[in-house]
């Protein structure tokens, strides 16, 4: 599944490149997203996942690896985690952007998002909607941490 | 007779006091055991089988006071009280039941798998409906799948036995 | 083979309500089954206990001033063969005689169809476009729940943690009150489904509802689309039936997947749309 996703932030570019690599606060930003932990900066990173769609709940302790970065502007990387209560896998390929316009940046991200196992089950359609949510939240909670800031 | 098929610890056991196939039958099951476990593995009845798992194809099917459930989704303990029939049950004294006869007879079956459940939904279908028309057959034996005969053979059967059936009540 | 849990078999919805209270997400409440079990079977969810309701009594159709009203744990056997729903209701028969098999119809109820919120389900659709109200009851309280409002989200409904939907009542329709309820599907459960309900006066089409189901995460009734057709002269509604049916499919947040294409249920909706409306208006 891939997703595609754009918000404007009232910031400069500096500023929301610098929330990124703030674990804890970035995190925060991802509904359902708890225990942040740096492995090594700027490179690997843990986390764990947790999701519910009416009576099934996954919980995915993630790793998150950094594949790509350049300064300012781009960040690649790869967020793989497994729900053994469940037999689910899960694995995001994300590509961030970062375009600076009049003082705003403009954060994009397109995210390749394989869920594989039981939870597939439950409907490629559900899955679906439940992803584009968490990413549509999680865009919206970014630019609102940021722009609180302000 | 008090059987189980497993025990752990303090485990909760339910009696289950019921009639399978004509006789009393007494055990214990745990809750979560499955109807269609109990009766092949621990009765000893393999006709009903257990293919899709998700109630969908019908070959698990067993008769609960006459009306069709999918074994491999039903609690075992949901039968206390009531009458089960089986397959094994359906022949009395060796001889075969009007279905049974019909479906050797206009060769109602190929591989066998699907048929216990075929002939148990259809027998629920003529205590309903002695004379039924090929679509209220058609719908009423929609959940049981055959991946062989391409069900016309299933149908010639069904009608030849309710025929028979019906005749044999004049 | 599932993992084990323990039974209760409570005699009163208070202690049921009680139950869920105690226990919260480790326990759920048990019906026919079939739904559940599925689920449970698959390992998506465990409990330490299930609550059968079965011993409640709540399986009765009965009909009194002007109201039908469904015991939640009425099979969708029950219904269909029920005196009172042939005569009060031939719609809702209808649609009971065609959900899922008849072992499903055998064990499966109407209020654990509704309270497990499948998508892919019929009888929501239909009972919000009859105008249905839903009770949930935990013992101490009762509140009635239109059904319209009773489906949030894909397996979500507005039913409190400790409540337990005990009966459905339906208004008994007019003479002139007509009711239609169309799906489509070619997988095991069904892909699009159409509800709507009517009045007819005259040449007159009035106070109309309509409802969508399968095609997206819950069912929903489509204002907009009624808004074409009610109090319309059936020449003119039938004119408007296309856009209705455009507008309803938007409505019916379908999302492509094994069930088809977006753009295909949305399409499909408009066809059932269609063909509901003529076998209602007749």
């Amino acid at each position: 599944m891939q997703f595609q996703k754009e918000v404007e932030i009232l910031a400069p570019r500096e500023k929301v490149w610098a929330f990124i690599w703030d674990v804890d606060r970035f995190i925060a930003c991802v509904p359902g997203c708890k225990d942040a932990k740096t492995v090594e900066e700027g490179k690997r990173y843990t986390a764990t996942m947790t999701e519910k769609v009416g009576p099934f709940k996954v919980e995915f302790p993630t790793t998150i690896e950094v594949l790509e970065r350049e300064e300012l502007t781009h960040i690649k990387a790869q967020a793989s985690g497994a729900d053994n209560k469940i037999g689910s896998r899960m694995k995001i390929d994300l590509d961030v952007n970062l375009r600076a316009q009049d003082g705003k940046t403009i954060l994009g991200f397109v995210a390749g998002v394989d869920i594989l196992g039981k939870l597939a089950a439950l409907g490629h359609g559900i899955i679906k909607r439940k992803a584009d949510q968490v990413l549509d939240e999680f865009a919206q909670a970014v630019k609102k941490k940021l722009e609180g800031e302000a | 007779m008090a059987t189980a098929m497993s025990r752990h610890g303090d485990a909760q056991t339910l009696p289950v006091s019921f009639t399978l196939n004509g006789r009393l039958q007494e055990i214990d099951v745990e809750p979560h055991e499955l109807l269609l476990d109990v009766v092949r593995d621990h009765l000893g009845l393999t006709g009903a089988k257990r293919s899709c798992d998700v109630e969908v194809c019908g070959a698990c099917t067993l008769l609960i006071d006459g009306r069709p459930v999918s074994a491999c989704t039903t609690l075992a303990f949901e039968v206390r009280g009531r009458s089960v029939m089986t397959i094994e049950g359906l022949a009395v004294n060796g001889k075969l039941h009007p279905l049974q006869e019909a479906f050797i007879e206009h060769g109602g079956f190929q591989c066998g798998f699907c048929t216990p459940g075929m002939i148990l939904a259809s027998k629920a279908l003529l205590d309903e409906n002695p004379n039924p028309s090929e679509d209220e057959l058609k719908h009423f034996m929609h959940g049981n799948l055959c991946r062989c005969t391409g069900y016309k053979k299933i149908i010639e059967s069904i009608m030849a036995a309710a025929k028979k059936m019906r005749g044999s009540r004049a | 083979m599932l993992r084990r849990f323990r039974l209760e078999e409570p005699d009163s919805v208070a202690e049921v309500a009680e139950l869920l209270g105690r226990f919260g997400d480790a326990a759920k409440v048990y019906a026919g089954g079939t739904e559940l079990l599925l689920v449970m079977k698959e390992g998506l969810v465990q409990y330490e206990r299930l609550i059968n309701v079965k011993k409640l009594g709540l399986n009765k159709i009965t009909t009194e001033n002007g109201t039908v009203t469904l015991g939640a744990l009425c099979t969708h056997h029950e219904l269909e063969k029920s005196a009172i729903l042939q005569q009060q209701l031939p719609a809702l028969v209808r649609l009971e005689q065609n959900v899922a098999n008849v072992r499903v119809r055998q064990a499966g109820t109407i209020g654990g169809n509704l309270c497990f919120a499948e998508p892919h389900a019929d009888p929501g659709t239909l009972l919000m476009a009859m105008g249905a109200t839903l009770v949930a009851d935990k013992g101490t309280s009762r509140r009635e729940i239109l059904a319209q409002d009773f489906f949030v989200d894909a397996y979500e409904t507005s039913l409190a943690a400790d409540e337990v939907l005990t009966e459905i009542r339906l208004p008994r329709p007019a003479e002139n009150r007509k009711s239609a309820y169309l799906k489509f599907g070619y997988l095991e459960r069904p892909s699009v489904g159409v509800a709507i309900a009517l009045s007819l006066n005259g040449d007159e089409v009035s106070d109309v509802k309509i409802a969508v189901g399968c095609a997206g995460p819950a069912p929903k009734r489509v204002a907009e689309a009624e808004a074409l057709l009610s109090g319309k002269g059936k020449q003119e509604a039938s004119r408007n039936l296309a856009q209705a049916g455009v507008i309803a499919g938007k409505a019916s947040q379908a999302i492509s997947d094994l069930h088809g294409a977006q753009d295909y249920k949305e399409h499909i909706v408009g066809v059932l749309l269609k063909r509901a409306y003529q076998a209602a208006v007749g």
